[in-house]
């Protein structure tokens, strides 16, 4: 097993499937001690489940989740040496906030060694929750030297045990007085240090159900953090909570971390949190990693316009990369500072609003007309037409609607990504020689366009190809198509093949659509019109649009005789 | 005030058949059946003359509290497993346990009695005693699923993060939270068990008596008398009322026992 002793978490091959659902799929991923890393996606993302899996609540259906080298993956979660922050916190509703920190602790047993009276080593198990604090020392006597446990268990143990009792015949109440004579109970102290580290002093005694959100989320941070876990998971914890609350919440948090020194793994869907709080940004999309790196980089570099367009708000656009250095954008030219993208890749380019400089008409790479301007507090927020895209700006000065302007960019704020897809690529069978199955649905074709030298006559339905008659039925092939030759309808039974949008990305002029069919197939459509995530789009394709990538051999070596 | 000539319907009802028999029991219990006169304890004292009473309450206790425990101990796992989602079926739910509900319950016990008189069992408390468990399980179900059910699972899921086994986080979270359901389930249990009178009849062949038999064979001769045992059975029902709302207020959420 490979071991690393920088990493505390591994993920390898992680997958998890619920039926034939597949919502995490092959996760590879590296977290280092003492690391805050954020899974940061929209909801659906699988990014909840995988911190199930490290948290012990979902079995991974394949994959091992590696912690400190050991594969934990089959561990329940009262095994593993980490503890979680619940999105909805989960205190337990019966007990008050003392009892609720302390519920981990007194669940907790110490391994003590020590030597029997006839002179033979022994081993204990002790609860943690009859330790008391030595007064002088100030610690808990379970720290002393191996050999002083004779007398510590022997006697010494006994005699705790006995200060206990008169301690609660003492106050009736038991556990309400907390020290005698000086003694302290240790898992006490360790619970009040963990309300001094929350800012709820006062509060041990409090009913859970009389906090507020925020309240209730710091006792929740405490229960977790007192256990000292090696690993704090953190599921949403400040989606409950009011925006003022939540910018509080994640400056203590991210000091916390610092004090700690415990790796926290959080998980959320604000892009703003996850760039604020993180050392390193996991960015999630259909149960697999979209990109890794620190919120700079992902923010200043993103590796896909998903990335771009999920972090901060940008200008998403076509380009084609013409050579090293020189970028076309919505036709106008751009230096930067890219290279070995080959010559006229088309790429996509991503722009930030705040790194577009508004000059004077004809000064700048690009021509454009102002066309609305709002006032956004720091900025006014403006959109610039240029050659029919729209360019969003941030800037500190406001040029006023309908004046012309130039736009210039810094060749080192232009972010050059490869496409993703640049058409649709698909596996289809022939059902005839004029159609074919793809992801269930029967679409026509024209043979002539598909295949060269090829000629149908549509009456006897004969197809010949390179002068010779074959059959196209049961055959299979690869084909493409381009995005804009897919026709979105809201008429699902009006198109052979219909899906659910799935994301959406705005290209300036036109937005380029995800489309999810029900076999969670994707096919990528470019279009001018507004759809919702969700939305059902029936896929309309012309026949005529179709292009053969690569198709079986069509004559069977018999026929050639 | 439409809306409150609405009500009029069901405030009559509720005065007539509710709150009228109740005062009547009221009045019956502290009027003398000899001279007709008020007196705030002839029937209290009549009853203490009464030999057998001391042995009906003593049955009485004893079968409502086995039955109810029982009825917890059996109930309790049903409950709990029905909860789970392999079992969380309804057809199972009703299957099991509603069905017979379906059966009318004095048929029930005839034929329960039967089969004990085919087995050659002896007729008795053991035997009540088994006859109203049958009769109120589903009581104790209801109530205990219903609880068991609005838990969250993210509870358990906690107390398992905090480090409890499946036993621990069950006994240390499962069961607490549950006992709003415990209390209102043993209520709903043990107060008809006392009180009803065919089960004990049937299920005895008349050998034993429990509280339900005992007014209902007083009432021929003493109005009055049955009245008194009535309003201290009533006593009773409030007090465990209030035993019970008193864990209710936290929210429906739990008890606070641990």
């Amino acid at each position: 097993m490979e071991k690393n002793n920088d990493y505390i978490i591994q993920l390898q091959g992680l997958c998890k499937k619920y039926g034939e659902k597949t919502v995490v799929n092959n996760i590879n991923l590296n977290i280092r001690k003492g690391d805050f890393v954020t899974f940061l996606g929209p909801s659906g993302c699988g990014k909840t489940t995988t911190l199930r899996m490290i948290a012990g609540f979902e079995m991974p259906t394949e994959g091992k989740v590696l912690f400190d080298g050991n594969d934990i993956a089959k561990l329940p979660p009262h095994k593993r040496p980490v503890n979680t922050v619940f999105q909805k916190y989960a205190l337990f509703p019966h007990l008050n906030v003392f009892n609720n920190i302390a519920f981990g602790l007194k669940l907790k047993k110490i391994e003590v060694d020590y030597v029997k009276k006839n002179g033979e080593n022994g081993v204990k198990q002790i609860k943690l929750k009859n330790f008391l604090v030595n007064p002088q020392t100030g610690s808990p006597d379970f720290s002393i030297a191996h050999k002083d446990y004779f007398s510590y268990i022997e006697k010494g143990y006994v005699k705790l045990c006995k200060i206990k009792k008169t301690i609660n015949k003492m106050t009736k109440k038991g556990r309400q007085k907390k020290e005698v004579n000086g003694y302290k109970y240790y898992i006490d102290e360790k619970v009040r240090r963990a309300l001094k580290i929350v800012g709820l002093s006062d509060y041990e005694t409090r009913d859970v159900d009389s906090l507020s959100g925020g309240q209730q989320q710091r006792v929740a941070i405490a229960r977790a953090i007192v256990n000292e876990p090696k690993v704090l998971l953190l599921d949403e914890p400040l989606g409950a909570l009011d925006l003022k609350m939540r910018q509080e919440m994640q400056i203590e948090l991210k000091e916390m971390h610092r004090t700690l020194g415990i790796t926290f793994i959080y998980v959320t869907h604000d892009q703003e949190e996850a760039l604020t709080m993180s050392d390193t940004v996991i960015v999630m999309k259909d149960g697999s990693i979209c990109q890794e790196g620190t919120p700079i980089d992902i923010y200043n570099e993103p590796k896909t316009a998903y990335v771009a367009d999920f972090i901060g708000e940008s200008n998403i656009l076509d380009g084609v990369m013409i050579d090293d250095y020189k970028v076309n954008i919505v036709g106008a030219m751009f230096d930067c500072v890219d290279a070995g993208f080959g010559q006229n890749t088309p790429v996509d380019t991503v722009i930030r609003p705040e790194d577009i400089e508004v000059r004077e008409a004809g000064k700048g790479q690009l021509l454009g007309v102002i066309k609305s301007s709002m006032f956004r507090g720091v900025h006014y927020e403006m959109v610039c037409e240029c050659n029919g895209y729209e360019f969003t700006i941030h800037s500190t000065i406001e040029s006023p609607v309908g004046k012309e302007v130039g736009l210039y960019v810094a060749p080192e704020n232009i972010q050059i990504m490869y496409k993703e897809h640049v058409d649709n690529t698909i596996n289809v069978t022939f059902s005839s020689n004029t159609t074919f199955n793809m992801y269930g649905g029967e679409y026509e074709f024209d043979p002539t366009a598909l295949f060269e030298n090829c000629s149908y006559d549509s009456e006897q339905d004969i197809l010949t190809i390179d002068g010779k008659e074959c059959s196209l039925k049961g055959k299979n092939a690869k084909i493409n198509f381009g995005f804009t030759d897919i026709d979105m309808t809201d008429d699902e039974y009006a198109a052979p093949l219909a899906g659910n949008v799935e994301s959406m990305i705005y290209k300036g002029k036109n937005y380029i659509v995800d489309i999810k069919t029900d076999d969670n197939n994707h096919i990528y459509a470019d279009t001018e019109y507004l759809w919702d995530k969700g939305d059902r789009v029936g896929i309309k394709i012309d026949g005529k649009s179709f292009g053969l990538v690569e198709c079986d051999e069509l004559f069977e070596e018999g026929e050639n005789v | 005030m439409f809306k409150k000539l609405l009500s009029l319907p069901y405030a009559l009802f509720m005065l007539l058949f509710v709150l009228l028999p109740l005062v009547l029991i009221l009045v019956f219990a502290f009027i003398d059946a000899s001279d007709g006169t008020f007196d705030l304890l002839a029937n209290f004292k009549e009853l203490a003359k009464e030999d057998a009473l001391g042995k009906v309450v003593k049955n009485s206790f004893i079968a409502g509290f086995s039955t109810s425990a029982i009825c917890l101990l059996i109930g309790y796992p049903i409950a709990y497993y029905l909860t789970k989602k392999e079992f969380n079926k309804k057809g199972v739910m009703i299957g099991l346990f509603i069905a017979p509900m379906w059966v009318n319950f004095l048929l029930r016990m005839m034929a329960t009695k039967a089969v004990f008189s085919v087995l050659g069992v002896k007729l008795g408390m053991g035997t009540v005693i088994f006859g109203l468990t049958y009769e109120f399980l589903p009581f104790m179900i209801m109530p205990l699923y219903n609880t068991l059910l609005k838990i969250d699972k993210s509870y358990i899921e906690g107390a398992g993060d905090l480090g409890a086994t499946p036993t621990k986080a069950f006994w240390k979270v499962t069961v607490p939270l549950s006992m709003p359901g415990v209390i209102s389930g043993l209520t709903m249990v043990m107060i008809p068990s006392v009180t009803t009178f065919a089960v004990t009849e049937i299920m005895s062949n008349g050998k034993m008596m429990l509280l339900g038999d005992f007014i209902y064979n007083l009432k021929a001769d003493s109005l009055n008398m049955a009245a008194a045992i009535s309003f201290v059975l009533l006593l009773f029902m409030i007090a465990s009322m209030v035993i019970s709302n008193k864990y209710d207020k936290d929210g429906g959420k739990g008890g606070r026992l641990w």
